[in-house]
């Protein structure tokens, strides 16, 4: 195996009962509403405060440049990163009612291509992770 | 790498999460998925059809016992081996992922190490 990917329950309730002891990255899916970022925003305090030691936001179904400010703006106030914006994709919405899988219905959507993007950040940023360990 | 995928409910965590499997899968070989939402969905966003997602036995939380880590903290601790529950739980999906579904049974569990 080179990569565990865990689909976490939704919500933050589960982070009190140890969920995230072993994560290396988390990844909040976040979308431009504020309840969504208020969310987000506290699933990022508690796994800091649980020692997560990587935290990034995926923006997700960002329909316009407004979206993604909103966004960008209360990520940099809570000192998130925000490693890919993943647009509004009526494909996905296709392939969610349909019950298939986005890459074997659309493999060329957008909101593909942006995940590919999360695959090649997390991978940079893995590498580097292991360069600092072996670093010190 | 051990990544997990949080958010608000209806956000899009489990199509992200699948998805970025798959990719992860193709770029690098081997990826364990693991689906740790107790209303389960995962299979299908990885590219499973309904019928394989019905059949996929959950691994029991009997193989596990909550403790609490040096610092006091909640810590779930394995009776089994990581492997030995992929060998027996994991299902084969798409692009070389392993699916495990585990409910409210926590990730690293099965974890790769």
């Amino acid at each position: 195996m080179t990569a565990v990917v865990t689909d976490m329950e939704a919500g933050i309730e589960h982070l009190k009962r140890g969920t995230l002891e072993h994560a290396e990255i988390l990844l909040i899916v976040v979308e431009p509403y504020f309840k969504s970022l208020e969310a987000a925003g506290r699933i990022a305090e508690l796994a800091r405060g649980l020692g997560v030691p990587t935290l990034y936001a995926v923006a997700n179904k960002v329909q316009s440049e407004r979206d993604e400010a909103a966004i960008r703006a209360y990520c940099a106030e809570h000192d998130l990163p925000v490693l890919a914006v993943v647009p509004f994709d009526p494909e996905v919405s296709e392939a969610e009612r349909e019950g298939i899988a986005i890459l074997d219905s659309a493999p060329e959507a957008a909101a593909v291509g942006a995940i590919e993007e999360v695959a090649r950040a997390l991978r940079a940023a893995d590498r580097y992770c292991m360069e600092a360990r072996v670093a010190d | 790498m051990k990544v997990a995928v949080a958010g608000k409910g209806g956000s899009g965590k489990t199509t992200i999460a699948g998805t970025l499997s798959r990719v992860l899968a193709r770029q690098n070989g081997g990826v364990l998925a693991i689906d740790a939402d107790p209303n389960p969905n995962l299979a299908v966003s990885l590219g499973l059809d309904a019928k394989q997602a019905a059949a996929i036995e959950p691994v029991p939380h009997s193989f596990s016992h909550h403790g609490k880590n040096a610092a006091g903290a909640y810590s779930v601790e394995l009776d089994v081996t990581p492997e030995e529950i992929v060998a027996r739980y994991g299902t084969a999906a798409p692009d070389g992922v392993t699916l495990l579904l585990i409910g409210r049974v926590e990730p690293h569990q099965a974890g790769a190490g």
